[in-house]
């Protein structure tokens, strides 16, 4: 494990130095700006219309701030992170392949695991620091609004746990070419697949069978947290999805040595 | 072998084989390196050299066959293996956005180098590679050389039992060239060290001992002497005289210690017993028939000769 920390250490430096990870902060940090502030606008015309709505007939029901505002944000956060997750997954491996310092990774004294766990800390903390300037948003309407703390906590925690997944599926595709541009795009479908793999849960027949699908919706799992809520399920499902791809990835690197 | 020396080897090479379908890259190999030894492994491009030592390293599985190091089985044990190996691959394995400093003290890490030792590791491998003034660049704008250079750099960080370096003078001019041999020349003593070339010169240079490989097959594992007996090159005298005459052939044939003469009109191949005084002898009856004596010529140890002997013998097969 000692080695997974050596290169994980050496990756994020290479993050933190690279124009790479600043552009598409940049790029992220735009989209955010938008959308919070749409989200906004859409929360002052949804209070106005329910203020007439409460002098007309009395009703005092008031509208949600966590819910209708950071929880649209949290699902555009989550989709933005699944393309941004995948660009900043793209060079880990494909770059060391590209480069040649593959040859310089499996002739040390680390094992395949190391290399693949390694790596998806590397990138999976660089997703943090990403996700940890949309923080910014929620936290910049301090001043006039009333945050829910807890509920805000599990979103983050939930939007941590699927970027891990984003990355682990981003690290799978670079370990299966030389090039970063190819690596992107298929990590983008792979993660799609992964947004669209419960859609069968509509059609399904048994109970069973719709449970099952229904576990694999990532989106589901996200709103879930959104409202506050944990669930052991959520965390199982993602946890073994991040182990998964990262025990594909070290399947790939190992089998380098048998090519 | 032909040393006879009982040295423990450290390298133990056994029918190594690596196929790709019906086709051997690499047809059951064996050798064994003693500690210190210089080795060079020598072969025409395409022999196999690189896949031999990939698989020495561990960085590829080999398809039958077996590797020791140490004692260690490179398939079995891994990390021991690799703990002791330090690698320049054909391309060295740089990272083009680390300075070198970094760079080394990043590999240095990798392998497992304790901290107390790595800063001065670090530096001695940037001194012997004479990367000093250039640490703090980026290894994205050096050159091809100092690239190469760093590549070495790298693979003697970690201070390894074994140096294991894939034409380690590629790309350079021939300044570094001369730099590169007498460093490997100064490291034998501390490392036992392989490394393969198709430059011969290279192997004269900084090889006790040579294995030629061809098309997978060992064809000649010798030390430089026994391969020079062997091309019986050695005993070659070339002449050019002024003018040929009965008188002249006579003359050399009668010379004793020549064994055979070769005429190309005014250039004479004599092959002799390899003694000097039958060279000397041969200069004095050329002079004394007057054909009057242009050139005289010993043929020195011609690895070349040797080389092209045996690896086109096996392509006549």
């Amino acid at each position: 494990m000692r080695a997974a920390f050596v290169i994980a250490e050496k990756d994020l430096k290479t993050y933190f130095q690279s124009p790479l990870f600043y552009a598409v902060a940049g790029v992220c940090a735009i989209i955010w700006s938008l959308i919070f502030g749409l989200g906004l606008f859409q929360f002052q015309d949804a209070s106005m219309n329910q203020m007439i709505q409460a002098a007309q007939d009395g009703s005092a029901e008031g509208i949600n701030f966590h819910r209708t505002v950071i929880g649209f944000f949290a699902s555009t956060v989550n989709l933005v992170m699944l393309i941004a997750s995948a660009a900043l997954s793209m060079r880990l491996l494909a770059e060391e392949k590209r480069q040649r310092t593959f040859d310089l990774l499996l002739t040390s004294p680390v094992t395949a695991t190391d290399i693949a766990v390694g790596k998806w800390i590397a990138g999976t903390v660089a997703s943090w620091a990403l996700l940890a300037v949309s923080l910014i948003y929620p936290l910049s309407v301090l001043f006039f609004a009333k945050l829910e703390w807890g509920p805000l906590a599990a979103t983050y925690f939930g939007l941590m746990l699927i970027t891990g997944v984003y990355v682990a599926v981003g690290l799978f595709a670079s370990s299966l070419t030389e090039s970063p541009v190819l690596a992107v795009i298929m990590a983008i479908l792979f993660n799609f697949m992964l947004f669209f793999v419960s859609s069968p849960a509509n059609m399904a027949d048994g109970p069973t069978a719709k449970a099952v699908f229904e576990q694999m919706n990532i989106n589901a799992h996200l709103n879930t947290m959104i409202f506050g809520g944990v669930a052991f399920s959520s965390l199982a499902y993602l946890a073994s999805l991040i182990f998964l791809f990262t025990l594909l990835t070290q399947r790939v690197v190992e089998s380098a040595r048998w090519r | 072998m032909s040393d006879s020396s009982h040295a423990p080897s450290i390298i133990e090479v056994e029918n190594l084989t690596k196929s790709y379908g019906p086709y051997k890259a690499v047809d059951s190999v064996s050798f064994s390196i003693k500690k210190g030894e210089v080795v060079g492994f020598l072969g025409p491009n395409g022999a196999g050299k690189t896949t031999t030592m990939k698989m020495i390293t561990g960085f590829m599985a080999a398809t039958s066959g077996r590797v020791q190091i140490a004692g260690f089985d490179v398939f079995e044990n891994p990390l021991e293996v690799k703990k002791r190996i330090g690698y320049l691959p054909e391309t060295p394995p740089v990272y083009s956005d680390m300075t070198i400093e970094s760079y080394l003290n990043f590999v240095a890490k990798l392998k497992g180098v304790e901290s107390s030792r790595r800063k001065a590791l670090v530096e001695r491998a940037i001194q012997k590679t004479d990367l000093g003034p250039m640490k703090h660049r980026l290894i994205q704008n050096l050159s091809k050389g100092y690239r190469q250079r760093v590549g070495i750099s790298q693979a003697l960080v970690s201070d390894p039992e074994v140096l294991i370096l894939d034409e380690p003078t590629v790309g350079l001019d021939p300044r570094q060239v001369a730099e590169v041999r007498s460093l490997i020349k100064e490291l034998a003593g501390q490392h036992t060290i392989i490394l393969s070339t198709h430059i011969l010169p290279e192997v004269q240079a900084s090889c006790q001992r040579i294995i030629i490989i061809n098309k997978g097959k060992i064809v000649a594992q010798d030390t430089i002497d026994s391969l020079s007996n062997r091309s019986g090159s050695a005993g070659r005298v070339h002449l050019r005289v002024l003018k040929s005459s009965q008188d002249l052939i006579a003359q050399i044939n009668k010379t004793p210690g020549v064994k055979r003469l070769t005429q190309n009109d005014l250039d004479f191949t004599v092959e002799t017993d390899g003694l000097g005084e039958t060279a000397a002898r041969v200069a004095e009856s050329v002079v004394k028939s007057g054909s009057g004596l242009l050139e005289l010529r010993q043929e020195t140890f011609n690895l070349e000769d040797v080389f092209l002997k045996l690896t086109t013998s096996e392509e006549s097969q």
